[in-house]
């Protein structure tokens, strides 16, 4: 099967800053979660693969269609929600599926209005009224109502109360319930992505450090807990990144058990993608 | 595209009901003979330049562009449609100040040839704004492309002054109706000439844009 989205070898400089040879895979029916510290390069690289800023170099496809030399193919299967609700504030949600309907052969009126009910959003109220909830909800129903069959979603979710975001996840999951459909959802809140995401790719400083299938980071890394005097026993090529504290030192291992066999009178403890995040973004190297 | 035609006048629509009902009301005084004809064309030219800025203003502060780009349409349709928009509004403007003109002659109120010739004013002023204006808004954006509006409005009218006062303008009252007519009608194609230019520019700023 074709995958969703391939990036490969991805450039965008911008001077002070710069992705680096991104490359990344979302096979289809699946969910990829990009994560990374603010200005890692995660919007830089959703705007990349949507060809909305212009890259270096590499090269993009979107369900096998070229991102630029095919644009057009490429973007009419894809569902795209962005950080922000992007609809005037004078439109009503009604108007939406008016402006949307010439634009999506494959718009669907009736199943627009499906999620606006679903969403409990009123139709012919102004968007100006709405809530940043409800907006983000609104924005997600225009890019599910024309059937895609990849969402992408930049920090969809960011702002939104627990109940709202678990609402939109479960949209997600049931979204890729097909199996040529696929989501690119970039966040920071890592417990949403440890609920839904098929796969796990982190940017740091424009690079991707991670990429791999989310059981399979939780499966194998882990948190070391110990001493300054036992950290200075362990083997430089055994811990990817450290952190000393006043009261002791922690330290992030990629193979938790082979570490544990090595090393059975430390404890080793599974990691979450957060303390991966904490570990990369402010810890150092052994 | 006519998605994004329709999105204009959806979010326009308020606005584009006011300024109807503002004309409608000219047009009721006029007919009793309270205003002049004036006011309605005086009217339109407002509202021919100030509708774009107004469709971009409001696209600006949506952020729209960085989402219309995310859509399967191409960056050319995206300004195909604003300029198509600003065309039907512009036209639409002018076509009903000259039909005004044309019900208020019934009532004898003004120059038949005068009010022609200002309908044709009003276009050519909407046109020549969409030339530069448009292109400018895509450039730096609405607020900052404001100073060329008001630059489209004041240059005509100096560069007319300057002629009258030159001197080049002398004998124009003494041509035939059926010349200044003739004149009027071809106003408007001056900066309806510029417009295809205005477009590529438009296109080439966009297709380089990073949003």
């Amino acid at each position: 099967m074709i995958n969703s989205i391939e990036v490969h070898g991805l450039c965008k400089s911008y001077g002070d800053f710069a992705l680096q040879n991104v490359d990344l895979t979302l096979p289809a029916g699946s969910i990829m979660g990009l994560i990374g510290e603010n200005g890692a390069g995660k919007t830089t690289t959703i705007k990349c693969i949507l060809n909305l800023i212009a890259r270096d170099k590499g090269e993009i496809t979107l369900m096998g269609y070229d991102n630029i030399r095919q644009e057009r193919l490429a973007k009419a299967d894809v569902g795209v929600v962005l950080d922000e609700c992007f609809f005037h504030d004078p439109l009503r949600p009604q108007d939406i599926g008016t402006i949307l309907k010439p634009v999506f052969s494959t718009w669907d009126e009736a199943c627009f209005h499906h999620y606006l009910d679903q969403f409990a959003l009123p139709a012919r109220k102004p968007i100006k009224g709405f809530s940043r909830g409800m907006k983000m909800k609104l924005s997600l129903a225009a890019a599910l109502a024309h059937h895609p069959k990849l969402l992408i979603l930049d920090e969809a979710t960011a702002g939104l109360d627990p109940v709202v975001r678990d609402e939109i996840l479960e949209e997600f999951l049931s979204f890729i319930q097909q199996e040529d459909h696929a989501v690119l959802l970039s966040s920071h809140i890592t417990s949403d992505l440890e609920k839904v995401a098929d796969y796990i790719t982190y940017l740091h400083q424009g690079q991707v450090v991670l990429s791999d299938s989310k059981d399979s980071i939780l499966e194998h890394y882990g948190r070391v807990g110990c001493t300054a005097q036992q950290l200075s026993e362990v083997e430089p090529g055994d811990l990817l990144r450290v952190r000393r504290g006043t009261f002791g030192c922690e330290g992030l291992t990629c193979n938790r058990g082979r570490f544990q066999r090595k090393y059975p009178h430390l404890m080793v403890e599974p990691t979450s993608l957060e303390d991966i995040m904490l570990f990369v973004g402010k810890g150092e190297d052994l | 595209m006519i998605g994004l035609m329709f999105k204009d006048i959806l979010v326009l629509r308020k606005t584009l009901r006011s300024y109807l009902l503002f004309l409608l009301f000219y047009v009721g005084m006029a007919a009793m003979g309270l205003f002049s004809v004036s006011f309605i064309t005086a009217f339109v030219q407002i509202i021919v330049m100030v509708l774009p800025m107004s469709a971009f203003a409001f696209d600006e502060q949506a952020k729209w562009d960085r989402y219309a780009l995310t859509l399967p349409v191409g960056r050319r349709a995206v300004v195909t449609a604003r300029y198509l928009f600003v065309l039907l509004m512009i036209f639409t403007a002018a076509l009903f100040a000259l039909v005004s003109c044309l019900f208020l002659s019934l009532f004898q109120q003004g120059d038949m040839l005068e009010n022609l010739g200002t309908s044709a004013v009003a276009l050519a002023l909407g046109l020549l704004a969409a030339d530069l204006n448009l292109p400018m808004s895509y450039a730096v954006g609405p607020e900052r492309a404001r100073p060329y509006l008001y630059a489209t409005v004041f240059l005509p009218v100096v560069a007319i002054i300057g002629a009258a006062n030159l001197g080049w303008l002398d004998g124009l009252d003494q041509l035939s109706p059926s010349v200044l007519t003739t004149l009027f009608l071809f106003i408007p194609l001056l900066p309806l000439v510029g417009l295809p230019i205005s477009y590529l520019i438009s296109c080439r700023i966009l297709e380089q844009k990073e949003v």
